[in-house]
């Protein structure tokens, strides 16, 4: 019959149309992108926190609760010794680091030696005193022998007036000598004085600890000059604080600010640890609002907005958080705001 | 009948192929145009697709496609991120730079600046390197098709350093991401440093991707956030159409691939409707006896809807083969990346086809219809 | 031999009258015909060119309808038919042998000759059988399988015969079966036809002006300006 020869036209063209319709069907629909497909490997998810409905975000910088003190140095001058080093937990008073004191060590020493010299001199006028009041007395008993001997053919009346003479003499040497004396034992309390000062400036040549608390910084090494004149935007010396407990500064947009219930704890999670939660107790609210703070250290990261602080107390150390390190939290808004949904 | 209506076809094997091929040229100019088209739109919003994690994009009220975008303060996040309903918000940064190649030319290139602790943003298929390795610093991920163009197809890309505005750049991955309109390199690296890649302004952050908890449509929640952060907020299909819609609003592409499917059609109509109606000329004096020997119009009607529905099959087959192979083959080509066929193109195909040759064929019937079947005795 | 009355008449037609528009004028084709057919003859319809024979022929086989008149059918009254009815009634009682055969020229032999059984709606496979069968009469069973134009012009004739006869029509039409023929080879079909088509229940009418086979028909019928001139000459000594 007639279907017995395959006729191309009429049965090779179209079953092969067909065949290639349900293949070109097949591949537009395994071709049709999906574009909700969520990730094949979800990375670690973002912050999820309480799903209260009333909630203002901030983000923070932890810091310790003493906040940072940048210890400063009392003397310009090079390094000379620093006893500290990043982590170390000082107790206050204790010495930080000392600039070099070889000018001010020489200075004490050369007090040292006028004083011993003004010692010195003082003896040497102590002993011209007492030789002047010697022979002070010396001639007074002269006089007064003179004035016993009532014939007058025995003592001249001319050796009686040199007698009198020789007193005064003997009393102005004593003066002078009690002056010259007088002169050295101020030259010598002066010089005691300068040593003293000296001694100070050593003193103030080492900075310590103003409290107790751990050491974050260290910007200086032995061999640096440190200058103590006009070092506005420098780093600091050495930065310490009280790191137990941890506080955490928390930037609020200034159009949120009015929302925070301020009192209530607040949920804080670190950045990459977005799991680990924690609830810090509030502090303070600073009193200042500040212009929005860079977070990133760079000086272009300034945005014209102004940020409400908060400060919250993080709970005892877990190893979690870090001082400087950013955070993410969540505040209890007050009920003033009214979602309006659906 | 319809046996030997399909019989008649065929017997002819001149027109026979000239009708499929008018009918599968003038589908695989359709299908293939359209396809081209959507793909070719759909580009617009390739960067939303890029990101099937969002469900929500926030972005400035100015902003209006993920390339036409103005940047938020960056306290904004907070903002978005006190909606309830969110589950998380991430920062997401957009912004062009220029790279100077090893060879020396410069190149545009999109920085994309994913959340620096979770890397939500990044297209979910990066290959060959780890997604992990964006943590190193001054590292970024080049997308598949930027990296053939920086350094040409095939050659190594992992490891290749360049400088970006003053930094130092080390590529750690590729991306497999459905490729931009303009074909241009991206580069993704983590929001923090993509800030120091970017030439500073105040305000950096471009978009903030939100997903939802669930408890409501994506378009809900956009809508919540848009009402209480007073941001603009576009579900992913919205922000999508958005950027199709700007294309479609800002080019002239509408119009031209509206030309070429008018042609397309125009071909179909002029190739198949000539030749049909010369084939049913031609076979006019076989239907006049036909229909004098007592076959009925109704019974001619069938013949010649079967004749046009085999060529309507057979060439419409052929011209979405065609379209298929040439997506298929065309698929490794950077430039065709990503293309796939919308299930409405075929479909609209069909309808021009069915129309082509239903006008045809209904011209065709009407002379075969005022035969008259005496006329076969003269 | 009987007269022919419209009662024993195959085909009977009366009054048949066919006008056709010329421009703005009206002409008559045919002026009130009168003709009976007897089944079981070969009747042959002549005249001259535009006497009016072919228009007759149409009316006669229910392709073109009557001005005025009725034409009956083996009793039926053609013309009071739908158009639909009418063309059921041409597929299943009427053969056609034209004179251009008008063979489908892309189907083969036995397709061509099964295409009113097809038309029917018979199964193709069934219908070639029975083709077959009459292609076997016909002498060309072999030819079968080819297509019309593999086929001599006298082939092309018996399948165009075949397909006429297939479905077993009651009455059977063939315009000018011998135009294209020398002498012997019309002498040899008209043989044919006579051999094949003639059945005492059916009714042969063809249209000729070819006088060199008129000795071949049982009755002959003139056509002069659409009038009869002649009807019924029995020339025939068959019966």
């Amino acid at each position: 019959m007639a279907l017995k020869d395959l006729s191309f036209t009429r049965g090779i063209l179209p079953a092969a149309a067909l065949l290639g319709l349900v293949g070109a069907m097949i591949f537009v629909s395994r071709g049709l992108p999906d574009h909700d497909s969520d990730l094949p490997e979800e990375p670690e998810r973002g912050v999820t926190v309480d799903r209260g409905p009333f909630r203002v975000a901030g983000t923070g910088v932890v810091e310790p609760s003493s906040e940072s003190i940048a210890v400063g140095a009392a003397l310009a001058g090079l390094v000379a010794e620093v006893f500290v080093t990043p982590g170390d937990h000082v107790s206050r008073g204790q010495p930080l680091f000392t600039v070099d004191t070889r000018a001010l060590r020489s200075r004490l020493k050369e007090s040292q030696a006028a004083e011993q010299e003004a010692l010195t001199a003082i003896a040497e006028a102590r002993a011209n005193v007492e030789d002047a009041r010697a022979g002070e007395r010396i001639a007074r008993r002269q006089l007064e022998l003179y004035q016993a001997v009532d014939e007058a053919a025995a003592v001249s009346r001319a050796e009686v007036i040199r007698a009198e003479g020789d007193v005064s003499a003997a009393e102005g040497k004593r003066d002078l000598a009690e002056a010259r004396l007088a002169a050295t034992q101020s030259r010598y309390e002066a010089e005691q004085v300068r040593a003293e000062s000296a001694r100070v400036e050593l003193d103030r040549a080492t900075a310590r600890a103003p409290i107790s608390g751990e050491i974050l910084a260290v910007n200086i090494r032995p061999g640096e000059f440190l200058s103590n004149q006009g070092a506005g935007g420098a780093k600091p010396f050495v930065e310490m604080g009280a790191t137990h407990p941890l506080h955490v500064r928390i930037d609020v947009d200034e159009a949120q600010a009015p929302l925070v219930a301020l009192g209530s704890p607040a949920t804080v999670s670190p950045r990459g640890a977005e799991g680990a939660k924690v609830t810090a107790v509030f502090v303070r609210a600073e009193p200042v609002m500040v212009p929005k703070r860079s977070l990133t250290n760079s000086a272009n990261e300034r945005v014209d907005v102004r940020v409400l602080q908060l400060i919250y107390r993080l709970p005892p150390a877990s190893g979690l958080f870090r001082v400087g390190q950013q955070v993410d939290a969540y505040m209890p808004a007050t009920q003033r705001r009214r979602v309006k949904n659906k | 009948m319809i046996w030997i209506a399909l019989r008649m076809l065929t017997g002819d094997r001149q027109k026979f192929y000239g009708l499929v091929f008018g009918v599968a040229f003038s589908t695989l100019l359709i299908t293939q145009q359209l396809t081209i088209f959507a793909n070719l739109l759909e580009r617009g919003a390739s960067g939303v697709y890029n990101v099937p994690d969002a469900d929500v994009w926030v972005m400035d009220p100015a902003t209006r496609t993920i390339e036409v975008a103005y940047p938020l303060p960056s306290t904004a996040l907070d903002r978005v991120r006190s909606v309830p309903g969110i589950l998380w918000a991430v920062p997401h940064l957009r912004a062009t730079a220029s790279v100077r190649t090893g060879a020396g030319n410069l190149e545009a290139v999109a920085i994309v600046g994913v959340d620096d602790s979770t890397l939500v943003g990044l297209p979910p298929r990066v290959a060959p390197g780890k997604v992990a390795a964006l943590t190193s610093p001054g590292s970024v991920i080049i997308d598949d098709v930027g990296a053939g163009r920086m350094f040409g197809v095939g050659n190594p890309v992992i490891g290749q350093r360049f400088e970006l505005n003053d930094q130092r750049a080390v590529i750690r991955g590729v991306t497999d991401s459905f490729p931009n309109f303009t074909n241009q390199v991206t580069l993704y690296t983590r929001y923090s440093e993509a800030l120091s890649y970017v030439p500073g302004t105040r305000n950096r952050l471009t978009f903030i991707l939100v997903k939802g908890d669930g408890a409501m449509t994506d378009q809900e929640l956009a809508h919540r956030i848009a009402k209480i952060s007073g941001l603009r907020a576009r579900s992913s299909e919205q922000f999508a159409d958005d950027a199709i819609e700007y294309i479609l609003e800002n080019t002239g592409i509408p119009m031209n691939f509206g030309i070429t499917v008018g042609l397309g059609f125009i071909i179909g109509v002029a190739i198949v409707g000539l030749t049909f109606s010369l084939f049913i000329r031609d076979s006019i004096k076989q239907f006049g006896a036909l229909k004098a020997m007592g076959v009925s119009n109704k019974a001619i009607r069938r013949m010649v809807t079967a004749q046009a529905s085999m060529i309507g099959l057979i060439g419409y087959s052929l011209g979405l083969v065609g379209t298929a192979l040439f997506v298929w083959g065309f698929s490794n080509s950077a430039t065709f990346k990503g293309f796939y066929i919308p299930w409405q193109v075929p479909l609209i195909s069909f309808s021009a086809v069915a129309l082509i040759l239903a006008a045809t064929s209904r011209i065709a019937l009407n002379r075969l219809m005022t035969t008259e079947p005496a006329a076969v005795f003269r | 031999m009987t007269p022919v009355t419209r009662q024993s008449a195959a085909i009977s037609a009366r009054g048949v009258t066919r006008a056709f528009r010329s421009g703005s004028q009206v002409v008559d084709v045919l002026h009130g015909v009168d003709l009976d057919i007897r089944a079981g003859e070969l009747t042959y319809l002549i005249g001259e060119s535009g006497s009016g024979k072919t228009t007759l022929v149409s009316i006669l086989c229910g392709i073109l309808w009557p001005t005025a008149g009725d034409v009956r059918v083996f009793g039926t009254d053609i013309y009071t038919l739908s158009d639909r009815e009418l063309t059921d009634f041409r597929l299943r009682n009427i053969g056609f042998i034209f004179q251009q055969y008008n063979l489908l020229s892309s189907i083969d032999a036995a397709s061509n000759a099964a295409v009113p059984l097809i038309a029917q709606g018979m199964r193709v496979v069934e219908a070639r059988d029975q083709a077959l069968a009459m292609l076997e009469k016909l002498n060309i069973a072999d030819q079968a399988e080819k297509l019309p134009s593999q086929l001599s012009g006298g082939q092309q004739q018996r399948v165009a015969i075949a397909r006429a006869l297939v479905h077993a029509p009651k009455l059977i039409v063939c315009d000018e079966p011998t135009a294209a023929l020398d002498a012997t080879s019309g002498r040899r079909v008209m043989n044919l036809l006579r051999e094949v088509a003639i059945q005492r229940d059916r009714a042969c009418i063809i249209v000729t002006h070819d006088n060199r086979v008129f000795d071949l028909a049982d009755r002959i019928v003139e056509l002069e300006d659409g009038r009869i001139i002649d009807q019924g000459r029995q020339l025939s000594e068959t019966d």
